[in-house]
């Protein structure tokens, strides 16, 4: 069987090989389809899977990665897919960080587990983001002002957290808000643990146990996703980025599509930032609210490509390498300075990412062309 | 106490916090009217002016000639800046965004790694200069040594007396001052005809022979030039660091939007009377905290009812009543 016939009938030659769940997993809407994507990314996993034994890499450094991946995940799908910048994607991030350490603080020594911890950390910044986005997108304010009211939401967040050092004012149970220390007792904060009773599974995040927890997740909310953009929801969210007039000419209500798409990625933002707090056991201000924590996000994105789940999350996680090589090797200084030049040179020689473009190279490279839809320029108002 | 001295502090208040949200704003204003472009360096070109400000003065060069010769500076590093990267997103509100924040990263940790975390702090102008309000004083313009009497050998201000810096109404006067000269450039010179044509229809006026590149690359100048200017009349007032304007962008970004792009200028004053209202009533009654919260309230409703900020919705009054 050859690329082409793959090509021109795709349904038929999924149905003769024993891999016809991809149906589910590929289409226009995502990079990558057929044996040579599928195997390389069979191979990427299993590497990444032996990596902490054969390859000697730190789990302590690279579950920081992994959780970026989430982070990248829920950019993408929002910016990327839908056509809505969020400057402040971190303060989702940060919220479901904040609900978990709270939660957690509070209910671990009850009931032994972070599954309410969790849930909580992932539902607080969907209701937020509800509320927030219902307000922003039923009074269609245009995508400028949007990407800039959650940056201002974020900082604002941070400033408030920052005045929260009164134990006495500012305490949630046993959790104290804590000012720029962030949430105490920090040693309070729980690791991720399942289970009930006895059979509890705890997981230190600083250890090869949340490597291969975080990456199996990863991965299957990876490829949940990807059946999510490739299904019916997928194709509207791109058509509300390429053209929402339209869309709404063809009776689809694009203030719920947006709305829809917000929540989604909060939810997503709030997974990464409960499995950030796990991780550490720590969360505070500076290093969910700033200004910096909202931009690395935005760099992750746009340098690894936007408009492609994959390639997103590729770009969070070398970017993540790179910057903690740049910072091991030379200065946190240096490594945010190249991380501004990384962004601003990707923007003006490769605006739709440095993946993207590398993965049309293999594409071709395979006799497969680029689908048009993630080819289409900006159609931004 | 007195109904007096709380009216006086009130209006002073008012004033401090119009002047700084003018002077945060006027060029983001002009830039983002013109051509559309929200741009996230424009903190980063106020922290130039403020740094070349510094230079300038421990060199020995008195305030206002350091002052304009930051304009120009960061006048320059605009235009630069223009040719080389944000001519290129034009067309693309977002893209722009986000290219404008990765510069402005950039530019900061360029100071930081040249100049270091901080510079020594410049002094504050007419310091020496208060208006003593209140009590058995009334109201009255002392220097130091009339100061010194008013306070006596305690050292402290008998009871129901304030005082006021008189650097803050200088920085409102030239505030106003500004305002008023961008406004004359634009109205009544060649380049503000120029400009204007640009902004109402390029296609048009490159076709009439206006170089639209070139008047894009003035303007952004411009702009550029106003933040240096502010970013050294803030110099004299505050700690001089790399990350000295992420501070004004938020602000700035929010007052022009109230403002609208529709008028450039009358926008940027409705907008700057409206928000420096609702932050100094919110700060005195309040926190500062609150105070910038309501700011933002305010910014939000305003949007809620007026989509295209103040300015659009006047025109489409008068549209309207025509």
């Amino acid at each position: 069987m050859t690329g082409r016939a793959d090509e021109t009938t795709p349904v038929n030659s999924h149905a003769k090989i024993p891999f016809g769940f991809l149906r589910l997993v590929e289409g226009p809407q995502t990079m990558g389809r057929g044996w040579p994507f599928w195997t390389g990314f069979a191979i990427v996993i299993l590497l990444a899977f032996l990596a902490p034994t054969y390859f000697g890499i730190r789990p302590y450094r690279v579950n920081e990665f992994i959780v970026s991946g989430f982070l990248a995940a829920s950019l993408s799908i929002l910016w990327g897919y839908a056509g809505i910048l969020s400057l402040g994607q971190a303060a989702f991030f940060g919220v479901g960080g904040y609900v978990f350490g709270i939660i957690g603080i509070n209910l671990f020594d009850a009931t032994g587990n972070t599954h309410l911890a969790l849930a909580g950390g992932i539902l607080a910044p969907t209701v937020f983001a509800a509320f927030v986005g219902a307000i922003m997108f039923f009074a269609r304010l245009k995508g400028v002002y949007i990407a800039i009211l959650m940056l201002v939401l974020s900082l604002l967040l941070e400033t408030f957290m920052l005045q929260t050092a009164d134990p006495e004012v500012y305490r949630i149970g046993e959790a104290l808000l804590g000012g720029a220390n962030g949430l105490r007792p920090a040693s309070d904060i729980p690791s991720v643990a399942f289970g009930w009773g006895e059979a509890v599974a705890e997981i230190n995040g600083r250890r090869e146990g949340f490597y291969y927890f975080a990456l199996t997740l990863l991965i299957v909310v990876y490829l949940a996703l990807r059946m999510l953009l490739n299904s019916s929801f997928g194709y509207l969210l791109v058509a509300v980025r390429e053209d929402p007039d339209r869309t709404e000419t063809f009776g689809y209500d694009v203030r719920l599509i947006q709305l829809a798409v917000f929540c989604l990625s909060a939810a997503l933002a709030g997974l990464a930032g409960s499995l950030d707090t796990a991780r550490i056991n720590r969360v505070d201000p500076e290093l969910v609210f700033s200004v910096s924590a909202n931009i690395m996000v935005v760099i992750w994105v746009a340098v690894g490509g936007r408009k492609d789940l994959t390639t997103a999350i590729l770009g969070a996680i070398t970017l993540e390498w790179l910057y903690l090589w740049l910072t091991t090797s030379g200065s946190p200084e240096y490594a945010t300075l190249v991380m501004g030049g990384i962004l601003v040179a990707a923007m003006l020689i490769a605006p739709e990412g440095v993946f993207v473009w590398i993965g049309n190279r293999l594409g071709r490279l395979f006799g497969r062309s680029r689908t048009p839809a993630a080819k289409a320029g900006e159609a931004h108002q | 106490m007195d109904a007096f001295t709380q009216i006086f502090g009130f209006a002073f208040q008012y004033l401090d916090s119009a002047a700084y949200l003018i002077l945060a704003a006027l060029g983001l204003s002009i830039i983002f009217g013109m051509m559309g472009v929200i741009n996230m360096a424009h903190g980063e070109l106020m922290m130039i002016g403020a740094y070349i400000t510094a230079f300038c003065m421990y060199g020995g060069i008195p305030a206002p000639i350091a002052i304009l010769l930051a304009g120009v500076g960061a006048g320059i590093a605009g235009m630069i800046l223009e040719r080389l990267i944000i001519r290129h997103f034009y067309k693309q509100l977002l893209s722009s965004l986000v290219v404008t924040w990765g510069l402005s990263m950039f530019i900061s940790q360029v100071f930081l790694i040249m100049f270091g975390p901080n510079m020594p702090s410049l002094p504050t102008p007419f310091s020496d200069i208060k208006i003593l309000v209140g009590g058995e004083v009334g109201f009255a313009l002392v220097g130091a040594e009339g100061f010194a009497r008013v306070t006596g050998e305690t050292g402290r201000m008998p009871p129901g007396v304030e005082s006021f810096g008189i650097y803050r109404l200088v920085m409102f006067a030239v505030a106003v001052l500004m305002v008023v000269a961008v406004w004359l450039l634009l109205r009544k010179t060649e380049f503000g005809a120029r400009a204007r044509a640009t902004m109402d229809n390029p296609t048009m006026a490159n076709a009439l022979g206006i170089s639209t590149p070139r008047i894009y690359a003035y303007t952004f100048g411009l702009g550029s030039a106003l933040a240096g200017i502010a970013g050294g009349l803030f110099a004299l007032t505050s700690a001089i660091t790399p990350y000295f304007g992420a501070a004004y962008t938020a602000r700035a970004f929010i007052t022009v939007v109230v403002g609208g792009a529709a008028g450039v200028i009358n926008g940027l004053v409705a907008s700057v009377a409206a928000l420096g209202g609702v932050q100094t009533i919110l700060s005195n009654l309040f926190s500062v905290y609150i105070g910038f919260v309501g700011m933002i309230a305010a910014a939000f409703l305003i949007l809620l009812v007026m989509p295209t900020g103040i300015s659009g919705y006047m025109e489409k009054l008068r549209g309207r009543s025509r």
